[in-house]
């Protein structure tokens, strides 16, 4: 078994020092198209026909009301996209979002509850105070793992991701407890959210008001990162955290303060799929809008303007499996497919354009 | 409580349990070698699915080696990915996981089913095509020893499975921590450039213990189907391929104290279904289920610690991928 594992070939793997904008871009899509050869043939080996498949997900981006279902979609993952940007710019391997956008969600419904239920607060405070809390508690629940990372070395990738699941019991037990809606029959629902704390306020569509939020959101991603102190720290300390030591900059505030920011719009994110997509709480609100997050950040390497259009594609994905589930009686898994498909050739595909692979024989010319 | 309820709910821990034990045992080798195989939830429902496919067409004997052969491939993959080409091992990891979630999501629509059960096997008889309900491992009960009072249901009267387990964690513990193997495994996860200067191939370790790793987290994944649980539904391990990867740190890269650790979360579990059929705590099942991880963030936390990093020999390279340098 070993013997046969010892590959009588070496692979030679040599940096690039330069690569041609265009070569890359054609390698991106190269890779996506890879990807959705490699799905059809996915396809076809399960007894379902491919070109089908495709038309589903062409006219998802064709029919203009179902684009429009995309740009719902695309705005939480947008978002947490967002957040996970400014994490993974400083080298912290925020793979939370999940997690995040629950707690996101529990801060939001918690103000319309109290809202509802006491009255505390008036009608017009309840958006702003609901967006305040969200932010909050998400960046909270991401500048945890930060904290630790910097100040004991605790393994960032295992923390943020045993905390996403501790966030969706949570709120699972909240909604299955003492959130659930008295007048809901007994549903696993919240009450449903009034109307001023519905994303609804622009022409009366939520997706015209998430996009507006999605893209300001990019520009003040945009802005920090690029004309901030913060942002200038942020990429230093991703690039080396010796050399950010030596430079004096403060890790424990920088890493924490970042970690808080990318939490914290990944929250925002859970707050439009409770009070933008749904309209009140349930459990398991978002279907790992999350995990795809990072594929899309990968995707847009980190570029806050690229993530939105990269984001309404995997919304458009998203809306794609529940047609493909109603119409061809294919388990909504093929849309996860999709994803983990693009997923590893575009990673693939960035190596590719980092090094040039070179297969030598072994006991060959050196 | 009668010694009955005992009983059963310590068989039910030491069942429930080997699931986390098999997986882990084949991460516990990954990691030693420095490679963290973040794809253990898609290779375990990976290997559920298959178990249940193959349990179906040819019985259960091709459905447990199957099972292996598309772990092994999994981990194969990841190998390469990982430790040739260098990618980045939590993103590898992640896009494993969706897809073996989303490869074996398909299988959950019985039409799917019966096409790919007619192309395994033509000659399959109809009433298992119209029934399509895999049957339980047989269980074997040792004789004499599975009399015994507590102990005999406890460790003694189960299917095969499980005392492989148990028998693979003592073997696995063996071969890490007192034979030459073990030690250039181990060399190789704590400093790879010396392991490479000593003429070990740290390549190769790595794929071998990756691939390793891939089979026995699929063999988790069914004997939790086969096994355990032999009803399917979607993303039937539900998350349990990463209470794996927290028990790995629970035990600290240590085959034999991940039995322990699988039988803490397991019994934890096993705890939660109890209650509720109590009608206790109707609120209780969801901070027990979150259990596992906060125990795992804490553990995390404590080991974290310099010295008791060093004393427990945490694999100092681990995520790191090596490259000779030329």
């Amino acid at each position: 078994m070993a013997k046969l594992l010892a590959i009588p070939y070496t692979v030679k793997i040599q940096k690039r020092t330069y690569i041609t904008r265009k070569v890359s871009i054609s390698i991106t899509f190269l890779s996506l198209i890879l990807a959705f050869l490699v799905v059809g043939l996915i396809f076809i080996f399960m007894g379902i026909n491919p070109v089908d498949v495709y038309y589903h997900i062409t006219m998802v981006f064709s029919s203009p009301t179902l684009l429009f279902e995309s740009f719902k979609r695309a705005i939480p993952i947008g978002l947490a996209a967002l957040g996970l940007s400014i994490a993974f710019r400083m080298n912290f391997w925020n793979i939370g979002a999940e997690g995040q956008m629950y707690m996101g969600m529990f801060a939001s419904t918690g103000i319309v509850l109290l809202h509802l239920y006491y009255g505390l607060i008036p009608d017009y405070l309840v958006m702003f105070l609901m967006m305040l809390a969200a932010f909050i508690t998400g960046g909270l629940w991401c500048s945890l793992p930060a904290f630790l990372k910097i100040k004991m070395k605790v393994n960032e990738i295992l923390t943020t991701l045993m905390m996403n699941y501790v966030a969706m019991y949570f709120v699972d037990f909240l909604i299955y407890g003492p959130w659930r809606d008295p007048k809901g029959y007994g549903f696993p629902l919240s009450a449903p959210f009034p109307d001023y704390a519905k994303l609804v306020m622009l022409l009366g569509e939520f997706a015209y008001t998430g996009l507006l939020l999605l893209s300001l959101t990019a520009a003040l991603v945009y802005v920090i990162l690029k004309y901030t102190k913060l942002g200038f720290e942020l990429k230093i300390v991703g690039e080396s955290i010796d050399t950010a030591r030596y430079a004096g900059i403060n890790l424990s505030k920088v890493i924490t303060l970042g970690g808080f920011l990318s939490g914290g719009v990944a929250g925002l994110g859970g707050l439009t799929i409770v009070s933008g997509i749904i309209g009140r709480l349930r459990p398991r609100a978002s279907p790992g809008y999350g995990y795809t997050a990072i594929i899309v950040v990968l995707l847009s390497s980190l570029n806050p303007w690229l993530i939105i259009p990269v984001s309404i594609f995997f919304g458009g994905l998203f809306v794609a499996g529940d047609i493909l589930q109603a119409a061809l009686k294919i388990p909504g898994a093929a849309v996860e497919i999709c994803q983990a498909s693009i997923f590893l050739f575009i990673i693939v595909g960035e190596f590719i354009k980092r090094y040039r692979i070179m297969i030598v024989q072994k006991g060959g010319i050196e | 409580m009668s010694v009955e309820w005992i009983e059963q709910v310590l068989q039910l821990t030491v069942q429930m349990g080997t699931v986390y034990l098999l997986a882990s045992l084949g991460e516990i080798y990954a990691e030693r070698s420095g490679v963290l195989n973040l794809g253990l939830e898609g290779t375990m429902i990976m290997g559920a699915a298959t178990s249940f496919i193959f349990s179906l067409a040819y019985g259960h004997f091709a459905a447990i080696i199957m099972s292996i052969i598309v772990g092994a491939l999994m981990g194969f993959i990841l190998s390469i990915l990982v430790v040739d080409m260098k990618l980045n091992q939590v993103i590898v990891g992640l896009a494993l996981t969706m897809l073996g979630i989303g490869l074996s999501g398909f299988i959950t629509f019985p039409e799917i089913r019966k096409n790919l059960l007619l192309r395994l096997n033509p000659y399959l008889p109809q009433e298992i095509l119209a029934t399509q309900q895999s049957e339980k491992l047989p269980e074997i009960p040792i004789p004499l020893l599975s009399d015994i009072p507590i102990l005999g249901k406890m460790f003694f009267s189960h299917n095969i499975l499980v005392y492989f387990s148990l028998i693979a964690s003592l073997i696995m513990w063996f071969i890490l921590f007192k034979t030459s193997i073990g030690l250039t495994i181990r060399s190789v996860g704590e400093n790879p450039s010396m392991a490479d200067s000593l003429g070990v191939n740290v390549y190769l370790v790595r794929r071998v213990t990756v691939i390793l790793s891939g089979a026995f987290a699929s063999l988790a994944g069914a004997y939790f189907f086969i096994g355990f649980h032999p009803f399917w539904r979607e993303e039937v391990t539900a998350g349990r391929g990463f209470i794996a990867l927290a028990l790995v740190i629970l035990a600290t890269w240590n085959p034999l104290r991940a039995i322990l650790g699988a039988y803490l979360f397991g019994g934890v579990e096993t705890f939660q279904y109890r209650l509720q059929l109590f009608g206790l705590g109707a609120q209780s099942p969801y901070f027990l289920a979150m259990l596992p991880y906060i125990v795992t963030i804490i553990t995390l936390i404590i080991i974290s610690t310099e010295s008791i990093k060093k004393r427990l020999g945490a694999p100092a390279s681990l995520g790191i991928p090596y490259s000779r340098e030329e």
